[in-house]
This record gives C-alpha cells, structure tokens and sequence, in this order.
C-alpha cells in the first residue's frame, strides 16, 4: 500500500469500514454454503407460512379451471413413478383381498368402495398440467370421478372442512382444505391417458387435482377421511408448505 | 465540502434490499436445483443452452428444497413492501428525476463509455449520478418488477391463468424469471465492482448520508482502478510562500 491508499482508508472513516465490511460478512455467513439459515427464523417462516396461507386461499376461485396448452405435447411414459417405499407398492389381492377405497370421517354414511363402484360414479377426464414442487411440468388426461360426488355421496358433515387422502404407500398421506378438494377438476384418478391407472402412476386409484403441487395428490389410494382439521401430510410435516396451492 | 447525498429512507431500504436480494437470489437457484431445466416432461426446450446444469451448491441458500421455498415464500414480501416504499419515497421527494433517462441520455451514456474506454480524457459533467449509473439505477426496479410479475405467474399458474399466459405459460414464465434474476445479479455485480473500484466514497454515503463532492468521480476525474485517492489539489492546497526573511541569517 502506498500512502495514496492509506488516504483513502482514512477518508472513508474506520465505522464505515466496520460497517461495510459487517454487513458483507453477515451476508456472507447468511448465503454460505448451502447453509439451512439461522434456526431462528425458523419461527418466522413459520408465521411467513401462516400468513401466507390466508393470501392463497383468498386468491383460490372454484371456477377457475386449469387448461393445458394445446400445442404442448403429453409427457406419456415420460412421467416420473414416484413413491416412498422401498419397492413399487402393488396391491396383491391374494395377500390383502379386493382392493376397495374407504370414505369415512365426519361423514353421514360412511362407504367401502370398489374400483367398480368408483367407475359408476359420473365419469370425468381432464387434460391438465402436473405442477411439481421440482418445477417441472407435465401434462397427462387423468380420468375419474370427483371428489365432490364423493362427499356427496357420503354426505359430509359441514364442520368437515379437510379432507385427508390416506394411501398404502409406507403411510404417506396429505391433507387438504375442503375448497381445494372439491374443485371441480380434483379427481380419484383411475385412469391415464385412456388406460387403466399402472402401479407405477398410483393404481388402482390416486388423487389428482392440477390446483395443488404434485406432492398433495396422494397415490395408491386407501382411505379418504372427511376431518374437522387439517391434518399435516408426508411432506407437509417434514417443511413443505401444507397448502402448496397453485 | 461534504453534504447530505442520501435521505435516510433511502439509505434503509438500499441495504434492507441487499439482504432481501441476496436471500432471494440464493434461494431462487436452490429451487432451480431442483429442476435445473426449463422443458416440460416428454418436451425438448429451445431456449437454453444448459439444461439439467445445476448452478453450484455456494451460491444457494436454505439448504433443501422446502427451506429455499420457505424463504423465498417469506423474503418476497419484505423485497415487495421494501421497493414500494422505496419507489414511493422517489416519487414523492422527487428524486426520481435523478433516476429516470431523459433526453439526450444515450449521447451521455456514449460519452460515460468513451471515458472509461480511454478514448475521452475528461470525465463528462454530470448530476448526482453519470448516464450509465442512471440506466442501471432506472433498470432496477423495472427488473424487479418483472421478477415480481413473472414470480407471481409461476406461484399460481391456475388461479393467475391469465397472467401466466402473458408470460407465455408456466415454462416461459419460469424462464423469463430465470433470465431477470440473472439480469438482476448482473446488474448488482456490475453495480458493487463499480462502488469499489470508482467511486469507494459512495459506500459512506450510502451509510451516514454524508458525501463530499470534492471527492466526486467527477472531481477525481476516476476510472475503474484509477484515481482513487482525493484530487492533489486537494491534498496540498498551493499556497505562495511568503518571503522568508529568518533564513537570509
């Protein structure tokens, strides 16, 4: 350094000096790494959370219906097989016997219903956008009957304000509010592309909606449970946002 | 001669910005990890020639996927709140005129260029900020903006359908975010290189308020890594000698 430079350190002033280079150095420590961030603000996120839920669910319209693109191509087999256990869940009939949903809950008439029973309900197929938390997209036409019918169907009690979607995939299970899960385009998938739901996509039946991100829509369905309160879910449990609305 | 060079409402939300971009940014490339590609699955995309590239792990933050969501669902409403007020103050002090190209802009900015590139020896006559400062300064909130819009088209592709399509859809709208955020980051990096290598003084501005205009770029006539230090006229003011009449002894 030669004394030009000592100049300049002095005629920027030593408290200047601390506090420029404390606010690099924090910011530095903030960004680095990978770094999780302070657990302290844990909390805060927590309530960033909670106060965004409000804004979301102001912001949900049941009439507001998810369109693909037209010109955009169908991902096919191009769709990723996600699940939690360690191999492919794949209900055996021999083991378990016949696969069948149950809905109960706060429920006026709780029902055990086959995939045949599923199939009578009105029939709807939708070509929609899978939004994944990855950020990712994928579209598929998702075939089934509507959640609402099924609440109607089981007669739901008003104070039943979330619906938990419980599968035989190693416990995983997410829960919804009720505006979401009965939007009309929130399906019991059983079918894909025109066939019959695969193993590997969550047969015989799986929840899908375009109006939540991917990890809400439960696979390999077992139990629909009609409930008082939200009832956290896999992901939503371990950090994931539990409204994770789109 | 030092004088008051930033309004403390400035001053605050300048550095208040730096924590809220910096944390946006980072986690901002956290959740592009996760899917480091702009293609739909089953689709090929035009537009980017590094797909499946993951930006390296220091330059993230919140360490998985859900806490960089966290954050970025958290920290975007201090961004928000933090350029509102700041764009209102601008407005309503009326400092926006320092900020906002007018005519003649494009002349000065050539002749900012022609002066860094040595092809100018005097440093052009400015106002409280040089054409090019003006046109990163202006940038900024437009860039923000965009990042704002396109943020808000890709966290509610279905219920904001409408200005999701703007954007082009999700995929687009995904990637217009992607590209602001990097103009963004180019904009601050150019920004903080030309703090520290023109215009140090600046920073105490930007702290206390204080600035002296005698230590201006202008005055100092300073490109980057050049004339650093105050202006010699400065340092040793030139004053006659008196005659001095003890030495003839």
């Amino acid at each position: 350094m030669d004394r030009k430079d000592f100049r300049l350190l002095r005629a920027l002033g030593r408290r200047d000096f601390l506090a420029v280079g404390g606010g690099i150095v924090s910011t530095a420590l903030l960004a680095a790494c990978d770094s999780r961030g302070p657990k302290s603000a844990e909390k805060l996120l927590r309530y960033a959370e909670r106060k965004n839920l409000v804004v979301e669910r102001a912001l949900f319209r049941h009439t507001v219906m998810d369109v693909a693109s037209a010109r955009a191509h169908d991902a096919g087999n191009k769709l990723p097989s996600y699940f939690i256990s360690k191999t492919l869940p794949v209900w055996d009939e021999s083991v378990r016997g016949k696969w069948a949903l149950a809905v109960g809950g706060l429920v006026g008439n709780p029902m055990k219903l086959t995939l045949e029973d599923l199939q009578k309900l009105p029939r709807f197929s939708y070509r929609i956008n899978h939004y994944c938390v990855e950020g990712w997209t994928a579209i598929e036409t998702w075939t089934g009957c509507r959640v609402s019918d099924l609440a109607r169907l089981v007669r739901a009690a008003p104070e039943a304000q979330f619906v938990d979607f419980e599968s035989f995939d190693n416990g995983y299970h997410e829960s919804w509010d009720l505006e979401s899960a009965v939007h009309p385009q929130t399906l019991i998938a059983y079918a894909l592309d025109g066939r019959m739901l695969e193993p590997a996509w969550g047969a015989p039946a799986r929840l899908f909606g375009p109006v939540k991100l991917g990890y809400k829509n439960t696979k390999f369905l077992t139990r629909v449970m009609f409930l008082p309160k939200a009832n956290g879910g896999f992901w939503s449990d371990q950090g994931y946002e539990w409204y994770a609305g789109v | 001669m030092e004088r008051k060079r930033h309004h403390w409402i400035v001053r605050l939300t300048h550095w208040v910005n730096v924590v809220a971009v910096t944390i946006m940014v980072g986690s901002g490339f956290r959740i592009f990890n996760a899917y480091p590609a702009f293609a739909r699955k089953g689709e090929l995309f035009c537009c980017y020639p590094w797909e499946g590239q993951p930006i390296p792990g220091w330059l993230t933050f919140g360490g998985w996927l859900a806490g960089a969501r966290n954050w970025h669902f958290a920290m975007m409403w201090v961004l928000v709140v933090n350029g509102l007020v700041y764009l209102t103050f601008v407005y309503l002090h009326g400092e926006w005129r320092e900020l906002v190209p007018r005519r003649g802009h494009i002349r000065d900015s050539v002749q900012m260029l022609k002066f860094y590139t040595f092809r100018r020896k005097d440093h052009p006559s400015q106002g409280k900020h040089n054409a090019l400062q003006k046109t990163a300064y202006f940038m900024m909130p437009v860039v923000g903006l965009l990042l704002v819009l396109t943020g808000l088209a890709i966290w509610k592709p279905v219920q904001l359908a409408p200005l999701t399509n703007l954007f082009g859809g999700f995929v687009w709208a995904r990637y217009w975010h992607f590209l602001a955020t990097i103009a963004l980051v180019v904009l601050s990096v150019i920004h903080v290189f030309m703090v520290f290598t023109v215009d140090p003084y600046s920073i105490r501005a930007m702290i206390t308020g204080k600035y002296d205009d005698s230590l201006s770029p202008e005055a100092r006539n300073a490109r980057p890594f050049q004339n650093l230090g105050p202006p010699r006229a400065s340092i040793r003011p030139h004053t006659p000698r008196p005659p001095d009449s003890s030495s003839a002894a």
